[in-house]
């Protein structure tokens, strides 16, 4: 007879058996009549039940717990894919067997029904908050119950479903980070947000054995079960449609696996619709003794956003001629008119549109724009059409002319058609809601919720501490630099222009920060400088003297620990200077640490031999500088930084001009 | 200049009276002071006992302000307008020297030749 699989002839051969049949009544002939739209629906339910042969193969032949989830969901969402669409089907036939009706019957008229233009809902972010008692959720006691759950999304016959997402007591929400978007919605449209889970233990047979054997039963249980389900699932035991009645088709589901449960549900619409997260009611079915319970507080968070296609497409485009009401009556302006969202764009040609040139002017059409056309125009055969606005206080009307009375009465029908449109997508057409389509890769990188540099920096043994300084140049200069002491980081100067850090041993870095380093010998003084001055003046002699002691130890550089972090901000707290002066040194890099040793025997060096030539007016310690700049002030930014620096080097004893 | 902490300190101070100087927007006084009690006391060259941890004038710019009244390098500066200056930040110090409403700030400062020359001046 005749497969479900195999399209069927639209045309009956007279004098076959079918056509006896069909006389005779038994069969329908609309069974057989395929319309465009049932053999799509019917390729969708082939898919759909191929589909689901597969999930519940799938289902029996794997052992894992998560992989058993997913097919179980996969499973779930076939089924009632397959139930939405055979409903479908059936409305539709029904549909057809009342137009058919009804054009016998002849006494509908014409429908004037005008239909509002679809849109494009997306549903985004969702989150459902959780309500674990205080118990389970703080003191962590006992076992950590687990859920896996999911969410089933339907417009109609269009059902999505969002990942699954295991569910235990350490979370406070559930969060679905699918983007759901339904392509063609009606204003009218009902989004039922369906909750289903499943608990994710090891047994999935129904009653409480004992663990171990329970997990041995479902585990042999499952290849003969399997066994079972294939015999099942084998197309020829379901029934096929019978006609006139519902679907009778045979939906087994596989006795054993994890079995998803819905949990709560609600109903979305179009007055639900808002540009921004909302949030919603949902109501629960089950209660704590179900062992799919995960304790709801009972709402849903969601962005549902819509977009009409009154407001994304172009609804008609022609030439016009407009004149502003009021005006030289010659004055008639050619144009071509596009009618999208709540504007008609009036551009000067037809190509500037993909010239993407701005229009002329731009004539707005919502809901306060009154629009008539007006019987006599004495210098034009053709009726005009007058649209009116409100601009601030004032009104202002454009005359709008088309070419024939044909293109007149079109362009009035698609005004109104936007009218009706906007009325009945209501708020959808004030503004054009964002709809982000989901990207099809997921981003690798997982955004930490802290802040701190340690988990933004990425630093690979091999790079030395310059990348580092790098690193934390850049972000320097981000921040906000302030002359507040306490408004910058305090681990900023550790890698800043002090002598005291090393900066490498091979190669010179490139910082713009390093930039104003020789001009560090200008009077603004909290210089470092100065103190050692014995040493070369130049850094580049200054790192050539320090090659030595550090190519020796380990070129490694650890990455900066998070107590690192900690012990500089309380540090910090306790103010700058000499506090900092033991315990900056980073405690991780060996690499620095040779250094403090060689720098305080220069250092005494530097001292003593100034206090011996204490009373001499030029000692060693006073910066260079020229008579010309040593009342001028450097920038307060820049001044603000090396205060800074400064300030919180504990090697540097602090010199401030005044 | 050593002290023994608790115990009051004495001084032989001079009087120095430095008239600030415009230039541009600032008012400067042509000096430069370091030390502090948040600063490391061992680096500083004028002190004579390395744990002092007064405000040193480090350097004096020729033809300033200070240079003209009298101030030297290697000063200790005790008071600044009555402000003490022997236990303070080096943050602090500074702020206090360049408050913006003063034009005239008279500090009390000490060095070892002033302490010699009354000494010898008793003998």
């Amino acid at each position: 007879m005749f497969c479900r699989n195999q399209t069927t002839r639209a045309t009956i051969a007279r004098g076959s058996a079918l056509e006896m049949e069909i006389r005779r009544g038994k069969f329908r002939r609309s069974v057989f009549l395929d319309t465009l739209q049932d053999s799509d629906i019917q390729k969708k339910i082939d898919h759909e039940i191929r589909m689901r042969d597969g999930a519940c193969k799938l289902l029996a032949a794997c052992s894992q717990r998560d992989q058993a989830l997913e097919a179980s969901k996969s499973l779930l969402t076939c089924n009632i894919r397959i139930m939405a669409y055979m409903s479908e089907l059936q409305r539709m036939k029904e549909a057809q067997v009342m137009q058919r009706v009804a054009l016998r019957s002849s006494d509908a008229g014409p429908t004037d029904d005008r239909l509002p233009c679809k849109g494009k809902v997306a549903i985004s972010d969702l989150r459902i908050p959780l309500m674990w008692k205080d118990t389970e959720y703080f003191k962590n006691k006992g076992e950590l119950h687990r859920c896996a759950v999911f969410c089933l999304l339907q417009v109609g016959a269009e059902i999505h479903d969002t990942d699954m997402v295991i569910v235990d007591r350490t979370l406070t929400d559930i969060c679905f980070d699918n983007t759901i978007v339904f392509s063609e919605a009606s204003p009218g449209f009902e989004l039922r947000v369906e909750l289903y889970s499943c608990c994710s233990e090891e047994d999935y047979s129904a009653g409480s054995t004992h663990r171990k054997l329970a997990s041995k039963l479902s585990s042999s249980l499952g290849r003969s079960a399997g066994k079972k389900l294939r015999v099942a699932m084998d197309p020829g035991a379901c029934s096929p449609i019978s006609n006139g009645g519902g679907a009778t088709l045979l939906l087994p589901l596989p006795s054993v696996g994890p079995k998803y449960h819905l949990l709560a549900h609600t109903t979305l619409s179009l007055s639900h619709v808002q540009d921004s997260f909302r949030t919603h009611d949902l109501s629960i079915s089950g209660n704590e003794e179900c062992s799919h319970w995960v304790p709801l507080y009972g709402n849903v968070c969601c962005r549902l956003a819509a977009q009409p296609h009154c407001m994304t497409q172009q609804m008609i485009s022609g030439c016009l001629k407009v004149k502003q009401f009021g005006g030289d009556p010659q004055s008639w302006t050619n144009v071509y008119g596009v009618l999208k969202g709540t504007n008609l764009f009036c551009y000067h040609r037809q190509e500037d549109i993909e010239a993407n040139v701005e229009p002329a002017f731009t004539i707005s059409i919502n809901k306060k724009t009154r629009i008539r056309a007006s019987e006599k125009d004495l210098h034009s055969k053709a009726q005009s059409i007058c649209i009116s606005n409100h601009y601030g206080g004032e009104e202002v009307t454009h005359t709008l002319s088309a070419d024939s009375r044909e293109d007149t009465h079109r362009w009035m029908e698609a005004f109104w058609q936007q009218f009706y449109d906007m009325s009945q997508w209501k708020q959808c057409c004030d503004d054009l809601m964002k709809i982000e389509l989901p990207s099809p890769r997921k981003p690798t990188l997982v955004t930490s919720k802290q802040g701190s540099l340690y988990h933004e920096m990425v630093i690979d043994t091999s790079d030395d501490i310059s990348t580092v300084t790098d690193i934390l140049a850049r972000r320097m200069q981000e921040l906000e630099l302030r002359s507040q002491l306490g408004t910058s980081p305090p681990w900023m100067s550790l890698f800043e222009e002090s002598p005291g850090c090393p900066r490498t041993h091979n190669r010179l870095p490139h910082s713009p920060l390093r930039c104003p380093r020789p001009g560090l010998l200008s009077s603004e003084a909290s210089l470092t400088s100065d103190s050692y001055s014995p040493c070369s003046t130049s850094p580049c002699s200054r790192h050539s003297g320090w090659a030595e002691p550090l190519s020796s130890p380990s070129s490694h550089f650890r990455p900066r620990t998070l107590s690192l972090d900690a012990k500089l901000s309380t540090l910090r707290g306790r103010g700058y200077g000499g506090v900092l002066q033991c315990s900056c040194q980073p405690p991780s890099s060996s690499s620095l640490a040779p250094i403090p040793a060689q720098r305080i025997p220069q250092a005494t060096l530097s001292c003593s031999s100034s206090t011996s030539s204490n009373s001499s007016s030029e000692g060693s310690h006073s910066p260079e500088l020229s008579n010309g700049t040593s009342f001028s002030r450097p920038s307060s930014a820049r001044r603000s930084l090396r205060n800074l620096r400064a300030k919180l080097d504990p090697r540097n004893w602090l010199q401030s001009q005044v | 200049m050593s002290f023994i902490p608790g115990q009051p300190v004495t001084a032989v101070v001079q009087r120095i009276e430095i008239r600030k100087l415009q230039h541009g927007e600032h008012l400067i006084l042509g000096f430069s002071i370091g030390g502090g009690i948040d600063q490391d006391p061992g680096q500083n060259p004028f002190s004579e006992d390395k744990s002092d941890k007064g405000i040193y004038v480090t350097r004096v710019t020729p033809g300033g302000p200070a240079e003209v009244a009298g101030l030297m390098m290697g000063d200790k500066v005790m008071q600044v307008n009555g402000w003490d200056m022997t236990m303070v930040t080096h943050d602090q110090a500074r702020k206090r020297l360049t408050k913006k409403d003063e034009d005239i700030v008279r500090l009390l400062v000490t060095r070892k030749s002033l302490e010699q020359a009354v000494r010898h001046s008793m003998m």
